[in-house]
């Protein structure tokens, strides 16, 4: 029953990838083929070059026939639904080949090694900013909730609708300029001093470098999910079985902790698994402002030089793992709850 | 309902909205919001702006990248804010064969440990004139610092420079006064405005000290005859210091630039989450009440939109489309539906079932009546809440995209004046007055919205006031 339920829900999650691989392929359709045809008219005319002993005419026809010969190559004779078929096939079976003109510091092209560059550094700065948000947002959640109305709460509630509507890269300008310019005691972005130091020295470099990303976005991040998780405790302290605790003489505190954080527990384990799948993409703008290498800055480098195979590709990893965090969350949920998974609708 | 039983229930909403203190802080931020966005027209130096905010000759008479007029309060070199000077006494002499003289003598206060750092000379009329511009020193010398003759022609101004076409003047006023201090000076690097406000000393041109006191800037002209006129002249002064909120560095006014954006964040988040709310709770509904394979189809639709990557998406469609700002709108709100969508959806479910829709049905109602009579009537009063609470975030998307400067360029918004600040290299030159206005705006605007979308959402789900 429970295996049949886990399968169901894993063929949805692929299916519904599936969908959304087919959706940028028609969205990037026409940018890639328009990069791509450049791209075949620079590699032809660079083999023009050798081609000494012709005549002219006979250059022109084998220039266009060598055109026409790449042109199908990369099926850009083909219908277009056949294109965006074949490109989405390709990134359903990770196929992500070459970018068009993005380089790994190598000097690589394989989408994969430029990706695999980007990720470990946005994972080590955004990754752990939801950790760090979600244990400490969680702590001070509970600590709300045990007083509603009280100072602390009060505070948190405002502080999460001013930060509700501030933007993160504003406050990444405002803490370069105070703490990088004004007060000078944290570099002004990128991962490492020129030239990088290694060994011990290095590790401390990279953490000096961290401190001032992380610490914006930790301070204003923390607030909402602060708030969130007093809205959860608080909304299962009106729970009938809190009362019957009460009423039993539980102490307080284990109410708070024994009966409430348990029954709040899946609603804050949704808050963080989906945090953490997400962290993942990082942050365009934020990794731009400090200039942090990582796959949000990737992306909107891909953005302006029309680099489709790394958007393409940077969108299906982050939708996979979007993907599997809900599938993951559906079937914890089943496990935890037996009652969903013979409803079906959760 | 009739219309006094609207009132009672507004009257109810509103002793009760009026306890809840930072929904009222809210409603007050957002209020003198809306007038400045109505009214803000006739409150900024620059009124056309609106429609030259890109356009560089409208701005150049203003000084480059200038703090806030008020920063002189805490700096110990007072600069000289930037202003105009109009209506001049007007001296006229009637010379020989219809020639005419006029002086115009400009009063301008100078109090301030720096010289401005340039002063504008607007000249129009028609007809060849000529003209020279001398200034009065409160030490009671004269300096003659330009002269020349102009073709002037009607729609066709002047515009003297002083700093830029005045330098020969400058120093041979330094060499009737000093032939030796003159002589230090290197003609090619002088600064003919900081010398024509400096005391006339040895070091005066690495060091200079103010000359302060009363000046008097003559601008005379000469019509050659009747069939030629002038109009007034006019002087900017182009200061340390600018308006309000200072200058960028492409001279705008950034207070006006503020003032006209509050338009534009109003325009975009109220419509988009008018827009996309409305949306949400309609399909909700529907999708509820029909079940089936319209449950289903919008359900699917609801997923697919759910995990689509907001910013990464809008970023890559803005790049490849330049959308104006009315198709972002339309973009932002294919996302934001989602909202509303999933809480009227599970709400619907359970109101559907009510023995009110039962009975209606039986009367013979329709399944549109009873969406729109029954169902939506209910659903309404969450729909404000989540309006409300959408708006911040809409308000951050908008600036985020035209931060990358993906925006439309041809609106005045706060991403856009952000935008150049972070291009232009307003962080690191630590030109904090164009860099914290337009965010704490941003901020403000989405605080007040946040606040008043609690205080309604604190109302109507009384739940989680206490435990």
């Amino acid at each position: 029953m429970y295996g049949k339920y886990v399968l169901r829900r894993a063929i949805y999650g692929i299916m519904m990838y599936i969908v959304m691989i087919f959706v940028y392929s028609t969205l990037f359709n026409s940018v890639a083929d328009s990069t791509q045809r450049s791209l075949i008219d620079e590699q032809v005319a660079q083999e023009a070059l050798g081609w000494k002993n012709l005549t002219p005419a006979q250059r022109n026809v084998r220039i266009a026939a060598r055109k026409a010969d790449k042109i199908s190559q990369y099926h850009l004779d083909d219908p277009l639904p056949s294109r965006i078929f074949f490109r989405s096939v390709r990134t359903l079976t990770f196929d992500f080949g070459n970018s068009t003109t993005i380089k790994a510091s190598n000097g690589d092209r394989l989408v994969i090694g430029i990706i695999g560059e980007a990720l470990p550094r946005t994972i080590v700065l955004f990754t752990t900013e939801v950790a760090l948000v979600t244990l400490v947002g969680v702590a001070m959640g509970l600590y709300a909730g045990r007083r509603p109305n009280g100072l602390f709460d009060r505070a948190v509630s405002t502080l999460t609708m001013i930060t509700n509507g501030l933007p993160a890269w504003w406050l990444a300008m405002l803490a370069i300029m105070a703490f990088s310019y004004n007060i000078p005691i944290f570099p002004s972005g990128g991962l490492h001093v020129n030239p990088a130091p290694t060994g011990f020295h290095g590790i401390l470099d990279y953490l000096w470098h961290l401190s001032l990303p992380l610490l914006t976005l930790f301070v204003l991040g923390v607030w909402s999910t602060a708030y969130l998780v007093r809205n959860i405790v608080l909304s299962n302290l009106q729970e009938d079985y809190v009362m019957a605790a009460r009423a039993r003489g539980v102490s307080e505190t284990k109410v708070l902790f024994g009966h409430t954080l348990r029954t709040s527990m899946p609603a804050i384990m949704t808050m963080a698994v989906l945090g953490l799948f997400s962290s993942i993409a990082g942050n365009i703008i934020v990794e731009g402002i400090f200039n942090w290498p990582g796959i949000g800055n990737l992306y909107f480098e891909a953005v302006q030089q029309n680099d489709v195979p790394i958007l393409m590709s940077t969108l299906a990893i982050e939708t996979l793992l979007t993907m599997v965090g809900f599938v993951l969350l559906d079937i914890i949920y089943g496990f935890l709850d037996p009652r969903i998974k013979v409803g079906g609708k959760a | 309902m009739n219309l006094g039983d609207s009132l009672r229930g507004l009257r109810e909403f509103w002793t009760e909205f009026s306890r809840v203190k930072s929904g009222l802080v809210g409603v007050a931020i957002l209020f003198v919001f809306v007038f400045l966005g109505l009214f803000g027209q006739w409150l900024i130096p620059f009124p056309d702006a609106m429609h030259h905010w890109q356009d560089i000759t409208y701005w150049e008479d203003n000084p480059q990248a200038a703090p806030p007029a008020w920063t002189n309060w805490f700096s110990a070199k007072k600069g000289v804010p930037s202003s105009d000077l109009v209506n001049p006494k007007v001296d006229v002499t009637k010379g020989d064969n219809d020639v005419t003289i006029k002086a115009f003598t400009f009063d301008f206060h100078f109090r301030y440990d720096l010289a401005p750092k340039d002063l504008i000379v607007k000249l129009a009329g028609n007809g060849p004139i000529p003209a020279k511009i001398e200034i009065d020193r409160p030490d009671g010398t004269v300096g003659e610092i330009w002269r020349d003759q102009l073709n002037l022609a009607p729609g066709q101004p002047e515009r003297i420079s002083l700093s830029r076409s005045t330098a020969d003047g400058a120093l041979n006023f330094v060499q009737s006064q000093n032939q030796d201090i003159a002589s230090t000076i290197d003609p090619t690097l002088i600064k003919p405005v900081t010398v024509m406000f400096s005391k006339i000393a040895p070091d005066m041109e690495t060091n200079p000290v103010a000359l302060k006191g009363d000046y008097k800037i003559v601008v005379t002209e000469l019509i050659p005859s009747s069939d030629y006129s002038i109009d007034t002249p006019t002087i900017e002064v182009s200061g340390h210091v600018s308006g309000i909120l200072g200058t960028d560095k492409s001279k705008r006014d950034i207070f006006t630039g503020i003032v006209l954006g509050i338009r534009w964040a109003l325009i975009i988040g109220i419509l988009t989450s008018v827009i996309s709310v409305v949306v949400g709770v309609f399909l909700g509904i529907v999708a509820a009440y029909f079940g089936g394979a319209v449950d289903w189809i919008v359900t699917r639709i609801y997923e697919l939109v759910y995990l689509l990557p907001v910013l990464p998406f809008l970023i890559v469609v803005s790049a490849i489309f330049k959308p104006s700002i009315w198709t972002l709108i339309i973009l932002i709100c294919l996302f934001f539906w989602t909202g509303s969508f999933k809480t009227v959806y599970s709400m619907a479910l359970q109101i559907k079932e009510e023995t009110f829709v039962e009975a209606s049905r039986a009367l013979g109602s329709g399944s549109w009546r009873i969406i729109v009579k029954h169902i939506s009537p209910i659903l309404l009063p969450y729909s404000f809440a989540s309006m409300a609470l959408a708006i911040p975030s809409i308000i951050v998307y908008e600036a985020s995209v035209s931060l990358l400067g993906l925006g439309d360029a041809s609106i005045v918004s706060w991403g856009q004046i952000l935008q150049a600040a972070l291009t232009q290299g307003a962080v690191i030159n630590n030109l904090w007055w164009w860099v914290i206005p337009p965010g704490l705006s941003i901020a403000l605007m989405g605080m007040s919205f946040a606040f008043l979308g609690t205080a309604l959402d604190k109302i109507l789900h009384p739940k989680l006031k206490t435990r």
